[in-house]
């Protein structure tokens, strides 16, 4: 490939000298203190947090095992709250691995496949990571061990446990785990090195960013992608059918955390913050061109936030009980999608 | 930018050319330099990035957005065990829980890395004959499709296992390229399976575009096929007369790798039905029925019709992505070598949608989908061997084009190419041509490697 490139270079500079305009080795601006900071500080260090926290998940699981008393349930069921938000601060980036290697699909297919869960307890199948990790997703994953850690109410006694729920929730807390180790070192530069292709976008052989401001572009539809999704779907469907079923993390009543975490996701992006990083994000390059605009994303996600968790006690409640505090969260996150796709993904697309 | 803007006005003299030309042409199809930077006419989005696939049409009316969007969670959703509070269905034996399962990103489906997930790839099955609409017969106990997995408690149809077999090939100027391909076994078959099975393998394609190809006019289709090459240029391309099962009528094929289905709608539900074992009002009966997976429950359909023509709009209304580097002169020439080798003969470039199309942002778009859909011999060497309606045991649809450069980006690397997915490089797919190929594919062996460059970076820009 590089070869190649270097020889149609040479040709482009002997044959059509007058010809540069949309040349992908031609970069737009420099934007790669932006690119590097928000693939390393934000991306891949959400991955690693991911990991460390799947991996004191399923401590805290053999924990619970070894000591089945309410204070290791209590931690365990915390711990799958803290393996949770990285997760969900991960959602505003849902592209490549993720995707590519089916580790979405592993991680959190949601709804729980209830029926094959009580036949797989019910059965004598050793409970082992290679035999969950070859079940449906349906079947692994956050959902599944929500649903057996917590009970269909998050009232879940330690004496309401069998044994056969130990074994499951170990075993598939290791699948889980395996699936975050897959997903980090994917990413990381010492493994498959997938961050190379956002960190040096607009490169010659960079076979999936022509050029820095398509990484830009990625990262822009991936806000607005995760913002349709909370607005329109997680909060949409159980609201609008007043349905509780529809609820993706009711087991555990973790959707108001959920929802606030997508969005935090959508924050880390666009400023370049993920914990006690601090770098450039997008915020950066809007602020050099509209300054009025960078406070309007910045004030629609703090407002997103405040507002989702302003509903009032349990999502699942608040959908019956507390309409216009759902009301108003879902608002807020519709403006916050109005204003990425309608303003800052121009300005993007413009650079 | 203001030199594209002037092609625009030659766009639609080019496109009248085009569409006067009565019957497959003698001379390659040459379109102008720029003309096809838009692939999906309106529906074209401008990007390139990862979830490009994932866009909505660029001109939908505020209405049509909302209905993309809703359509959009029903292609994620994921089925599980019957009885269960939502989606419930899946199976008894089933490939996937959800469409975005095998349609990774609303694209081609990486080839698996083992077979305890096939992702998107699924076999079709048969034994030799046909049923009274020319369909072919499926395998007394096992039906049209392997189902390879099944619901905890039932046993799966069978399972499939394969070897990969490397081919070292050269090009006329000596340069030595690898081809892979793969002889898939099928093993652990719940009963014994009958002598002489055919056995079809089929990966999932990209779901972009797919309602401006149902918007092609059959008679525009029609007028590229010479099922008895009359031109004898060596391609006849013949149309594929498929069943619809709704309206009970012999109709003209389009989508499926053998244009062996009619519609989207019809895709969607065979779909739903085939690969996920979920039966709507247009398929209500389970894939597995009269076989011993069989449920027995009585929830069929287990989705309604909104759901199904929801979904189906969803395949409808994606956005085609724009082309990249179209300017770019390596690109360039690229697609003039594409026109010499005749690559455009199948791979018709243009076309335009009918006025009468079902939305009204399907209608009467000019399109580049690289595509005439229909069948052609492609040689012994990528034959299935399994007749498909009337398509012979070695003939395919000429797969679209458009967005073919993105297939890795989105996919990643094991995304491939062709049928089965066993072309890892552009270059292998074009050299796996064969039958009605043959020549444009030894044409492209006698290039030299500038030029094959070339043509391949066309490829890319598409």
């Amino acid at each position: 490939m590089r070869n190649i490139s270097i020889v149609f270079l040479v040709f482009v500079g002997f044959a059509f000298q007058s010809c540069t305009k949309d040349d992908p080795i031609i970069k737009e601006g420099n934007y790669s203190e932006v690119l590097e900071n928000i693939a390393n500080d934000v991306i891949l260090a959400t991955y690693k947090d991911l990991n460390d926290k799947t991996i004191d998940l399923h401590t805290a699981l053999i924990a619970l095992q070894t000591s089945p008393d309410q204070n290791n349930l209590l931690a365990a069921q915390q711990a799958w709250r803290e393996a949770r938000k990285p997760w969900e601060q991960s959602e505003g980036f849902l592209y490549g691995p993720v995707d590519q290697k089916g580790i979405d699909p592993a991680m959190d297919s949601w709804p729980v496949n209830q029926t094959d869960l009580d036949a797989v307890l019910a059965s004598t199948h050793a409970l082992t990571k290679d035999f969950i990790d070859g079940l449906d997703g349906t079947l692994k994953g956050f959902h599944t061990i929500e649903y057996l850690l917590f009970g269909v109410d998050s009232k879940k006694a330690v004496t309401d446990f069998t044994p056969r729920q130990f074994e499951y929730l170990i075993g598939c807390s290791a699948s889980l785990q395996g699936a975050t180790a897959l997903l980090y070192d994917s990413w990381k530069p010492d493994g498959g090195n997938y961050i190379a292709n956002v960190i040096h976008a607009g490169t010659t052989g960079n076979s999936i960013y022509p050029s820095q401001k398509s990484a830009l572009e990625e990262f822009t539809n991936g806000m607005s992608g995760i913002a349709d999704e909370v607005a329109n779907g997680k909060i949409n469907d159980p609201f609008t059918q007043q349905n509780v079923t529809l609820e993706e993390s009711r087991f555990s009543a973790n959707s108001k955390q959920d929802f606030a975490d997508n969005i935090r996701s959508i924050r880390h992006i666009y400023l370049g913050v993920y914990q006690n990083a601090t770098g450039k994000g997008l915020s950066q390059i809007v602020l050099a061109k509209d300054a009025a605009l960078d406070a309007q994303i910045r004030s629609d996600i703090d407002e997103a936030i405040s507002s989702i968790e302003a509903i009032n006690s349990t999502f699942t409640s608040a959908i019956f009980n507390s309409k216009e505090s759902v009301q108003n969260a879902q608002n807020k996150v519709r403006n916050l999608q109005q204003t990425i796709e309608s303003k800052l993904l121009p300005l993007i697309s413009n650079l | 930018m203001r030199a594209m803007t002037r092609l625009r006005f030659f766009l639609p003299v080019l496109l009248m050319l085009l569409s006067t030309l009565g019957c497959r042409p003698d001379e390659p199809l040459v379109v102008a330099p720029d003309e096809d930077v838009n692939l999906g006419g309106g529906t074209t989005f401008k990007g390139s990035f990862v979830n490009i696939f994932d866009q909505p049409a660029a001109n939908l009316s505020p209405a049509e957005q909302e209905m993309h969007f809703r359509s959009d969670i029903l292609f994620g959703d994921k089925f599980v065990s019957a009885p269960a509070e939502v989606n419930q269905g899946l199976g008894p034996v089933f490939n996937q829980n959800s469409c975005e399962n095998c349609h990774v990103a609303n694209g081609r489906s990486p080839f698996p890395v083992a077979p305890d997930d096939m992702r998107g790839l699924l076999f079709r099955w048969s034994i030799p004959g046909v049923d009274a609409v020319n369909a072919p017969l499926p395998i007394p106990g096992f039906g049209g499709q392997l189902q390879n997995k099944a619901i905890f408690g039932v046993q799966p149809e069978a399972k499939i296992s394969w070897q990969e077999i490397e081919e070292v090939k050269a090009y006329v100027d000596g340069e030595k390229v690898n081809l892979r391909h793969f002889n898939f076994t099928i093993t652990d078959g719940y009963k014994p399976l009958p002598d002489g099975y055919l056995l079809s393998p089929r990966i999932a394609p990209p779901v972009v575009g797919l309602g401006l190809l149902e918007s092609i006019a059959p008679e525009d289709i029609l007028r590229n096929a010479d099922p008895d090459d009359v031109n004898q240029d060596g391609i006849s391309g013949r149309a594929n007369y498929v069943w619809n099962y709704r309206t009970g009528t012999r109709e003209l094929g389009r989508f499926g790798w053998k244009a062996n289905v009619p519609t989207l709608l019809q895709q969607t539900a065979g779909a739903y039905n085939g690969d996920m074992g979920v039966t709507s009002p247009y398929f209500p009966k389970e894939n597995c029925a009269g076989q011993i997976q069989a449920d027995g429950f009585t929830d069929d359909p287990e989705i309604d019709e909104e759901t199904l023509q929801l979904a189906t709009f969803y395949t409808q209304s994606l956005a085609v992505p724009q082309r990249r580097n179209w300017d770019d002169p390596q690109v360039r020439q690229g697609k003039v070598i594409f026109s010499e080798l005749k690559c455009s003969s199948c791979h018709v470039p243009a076309f335009v949608t009918s006025a009468n199309a079902q939305f009204d942002f399907l209608r009467s778009q000019k399109i580049f989908p690289y595509t005439d859909l229909l069948l052609h011999d492609m040689g012994e060497g990528l034959a299935d061997h399994r007749p498909d309606f009337e398509a012979t045991g070695t003939e395919w649809r000429t797969p679209p084009l458009w967005a073919v450069g993105l297939v890795k980006m989105i996919g990643g690397p094991e995304a491939g190419y062709l049928h089965d997915g066993r072309a890892r490089t552009l270059a292998e797919a074009i050299l796996w041509h064969g039958g009605e190929a043959e020549q444009s594919k030894e044409a492209f062996r006698k290039l030299d490697k500038s030029k094959r460059a070339a043509l391949i970076r066309f490829l890319e820009s598409l």
